[in-house]
């Protein structure tokens, strides 16, 4: 009795206090940050034109509502830290000159902050859509070939059609539409890796072959990691995209080791890095002429540093509490101090006009969004959803990591966005979907895993086709 | 140094110091994940409240936190020790299964009842149903949750 009213409840349209609680937060912190904005650029007490920031809100509001009519029982901390790094973005956009992006729609002609609040919509759509709707993740686990498929297609296409933008291969172009398909492509990365390790744990962390002195998983399960490996070459020598393999390799690391538990895995995976870096490094201009930038940028200032030369400049002058947002110097007087300030180096324009507090309270968001979905991964009810939840946590935030590390000169620079707030639709689209995957697995309403299959494939193979021969007996007699 | 100046620098400041509350707020919302985390641990499945005692052994209104497995009787080394006068050494176990609770007699000279009907055979039980042991009636409570778990 108790039971079934129980399961009745967990229906319904649940109010998430939490998340409204923390929402209202974003909604202050951003609203203040618009008034800011607004009197810095007008010169007296303004508001600006609220407009964008009232749809924005909106559409936070809209995406809270959807998710508590639905009744979603998943973590409410997500969103609202999604939300703040979605609004800091939109108040940066708004700030850089509209110019810098202007897409025609018929006779409306959108700038940038217009389009960015546009992609903005379509991310909360999306993370929303997948939270809500997501109630079982057997068609994700059942193809995870057919996503790896899918992936190398994807990857296949980019490597014949695509066009060049800043000399990475990695923009392709369907008609009017232009996307970034390397961002879809790691969601796809991530639920192939979730399925194949989660499906081949065991396996993985048994050491039966033996090299030398090494003693390695058995071969046919070594295969597709030395692929994965090669597909990360593959991407730099051909895409010339060192951000997008970085981040693929460093996530299929980390949850290689998740799976099998082994440090071993992890030492190997950097020691295959260091080895594919020196060689990428001695034979590839491309490769070398990045890590050269990064030892000494001011060799070539008014060259190939020129990007990073800037963004030191503009962190420099940031300082501790930042210029103001809108006193900034990313763009004046129409023309941009930093190339690409709207994508790659968002980070720069922020921690200018933030100063280094503001620098720190992103990085924190980034945290709290790991705790959360590693949180979600550690409640998760089997090793798919473990993995899946670790993957999607980590492919967010190694990719924040790895481009904040490079604007701020600690690392090569290699380019690539930061989650939810750089400029542009591919980006903001796959992060939706992995905000929503996210909130979806820490749902538990999700369905029941399938019962774990203790038999091999191959066993499998042969009970089906003894199966098979069985039927047809009875068919004849 | 100018009013507007002032202003705009107060207005700067109070979104950093928004961004910080914020923050603020997340960070509280996790230690109290953490703190309820904890808390789930040593949160026992169930309690059994004393509601009718003649003898005053267990006393009325006192609560038994249980485990998995509680068994009921008048021996010392019960779980639950109902020292009644018609209540049998080992006189019952009440179990945690799956997800439900069940009442089982352990052969009593005076029997066990559920909500006033003899248990034979284990029987299935749910919140704030009534046990009687011996002249001992005790109901089944949910667990306190703890505040703010969601």
């Amino acid at each position: 009795m108790t039971g079934l009213a129980e399961t009745a409840d967990r229906r319904g349209p649940r109010f998430r206090r939490r998340e409204a609680l923390l929402l209202g937060g974003v909604a202050g912190a951003i609203t203040c940050g618009w008034v800011s904005l607004a009197s810095t650029v007008a010169g007296q007490p303004s508001m600006g034109d609220p407009l964008l920031l009232l749809a924005f809100l909106g559409m936070l509001g809209a995406a809270h509502a959807v998710l508590s009519l639905a009744g979603s029982r998943s973590d409410e901390v997500l969103l609202p830290v999604a939300g703040l790094l979605m609004g800091l973005s939109l108040l940066m956009m708004v700030r850089l000159p509209q110019g810098l992006v202007v897409q025609d729609f018929g006779p409306l002609e959108l700038g940038l902050a217009p389009l960015q609040l546009i992609w903005i919509g379509v991310s909360l759509t999306a993370a929303t859509v997948v939270a809500v709707a997501l109630r079982s993740d057997l068609w994700l686990r059942s193809y995870k070939y057919t996503w790896a498929a899918a992936g190398i297609a994807l990857l296949l296409l980019v490597f014949a059609f695509g066009e060049e933008t800043n000399g990475a291969r990695l923009t392709l172009r369907v008609g009017p539409v232009a996307g970034q398909p390397s961002e879809l492509l790691k969601i796809l990365l991530v639920v192939f890796l979730a399925g194949y390790l989660a499906d081949n744990r065991a396996l993985l962390a048994g050491r039966a072959t033996r090299l030398g002195p090494l003693r390695l998983p058995p071969l046919p399960y070594l295969l597709p990691m030395l692929a994965m490996w090669g597909i990360a070459l593959a991407i730099v020598v051909v895409q010339r995209d060192l951000g997008a393999a970085l981040l693929f390799y460093a996530v299929f690391v980390v949850l290689l080791w998740v799976a099998t538990q082994r440090l071993g895995d992890l030492a190997m995976g950097v020691l295959l890095f260091v080895v594919g870096a020196v060689v990428l490094y001695a034979f590839f201009p491309h490769v070398r002429g990045r890590v050269e930038i990064w030892l000494d940028p001011f060799a070539t200032a008014q060259g190939a540093g020129f990007q990073i030369v800037r963004g030191l400049y503009a962190l420099g002058r940031g300082g501790v509490l930042g210029t103001g947002l809108g006193a900034g110097l990313p763009g004046v007087d129409g023309h941009l101090s930093i190339p690409a300030v709207h994508t790659d180096f968002v980070f720069d324009a922020l921690a200018e006009e933030l100063g280094l507090a503001g620098a720190l309270v992103i990085l924190a968001l980034y945290v709290v969004l790991a705790q959360r979905g590693l949180r979600i991964a550690s409640a998760a009810r089997d090793d798919f959803r473990a993995l899946l939840a670790a993957g999607a946590t980590l492919v967010v935030v190694v990719q924040a990591a790895i481009i904040v590390a490079g604007d701020a000169r600690l690392i090569p620079l290699t380019g690539i966005t930061l989650p939810f707030v750089s400029y542009g639709g591919s980006s903001l689209l796959a992060n939706g979907i992995v905000l929503g995957l996210l909130l979806s697995l820490g749902d538990t309403r999700l369905a029941a895993p399938p019962p774990p299959q203790a038999i091999g494939r191959r066993e499998r193979l042969r009970d089906a086709a003894g199966a098979v021969a069985g039927r047809a007996e009875r068919v004849i007699s | 140094m100018d009013p507007l100046g002032v202003s705009l620098w107060i207005i700067r400041l109070a979104f950093l110091a928004a961004l910080y509350g914020f923050l603020y707020l997340v960070l509280r919302a996790l230690w109290r994940d953490l703190r309820a985390n904890l808390r789930g641990v040593d949160r026992p499945l169930g309690r059994l409240r004393v509601v009718a005692s003649p003898d005053g052994t267990p006393p009325e209104g006192s609560v038994f936190a249980l485990d998995a497995i509680n068994t009921l009787g008048r021996d010392v080394n019960n779980t639950v020790v109902v020292d009644d006068g018609f209540a049998s050494g080992r006189h019952a176990v009440l179990t945690f299964r799956g997800r439900a609770w069940y009442l089982e007699d352990l052969g009593s000279t005076n029997g066990t009842w559920l909500n006033g009907e003899r248990v034979v055979s284990p029987m299935l039980l749910g919140w704030s149903d009534e046990v009687q042991v011996g002249r001992v009636r005790l109901r089944l409570d949910r667990p306190d949750l703890p505040p703010a778990t969601q």
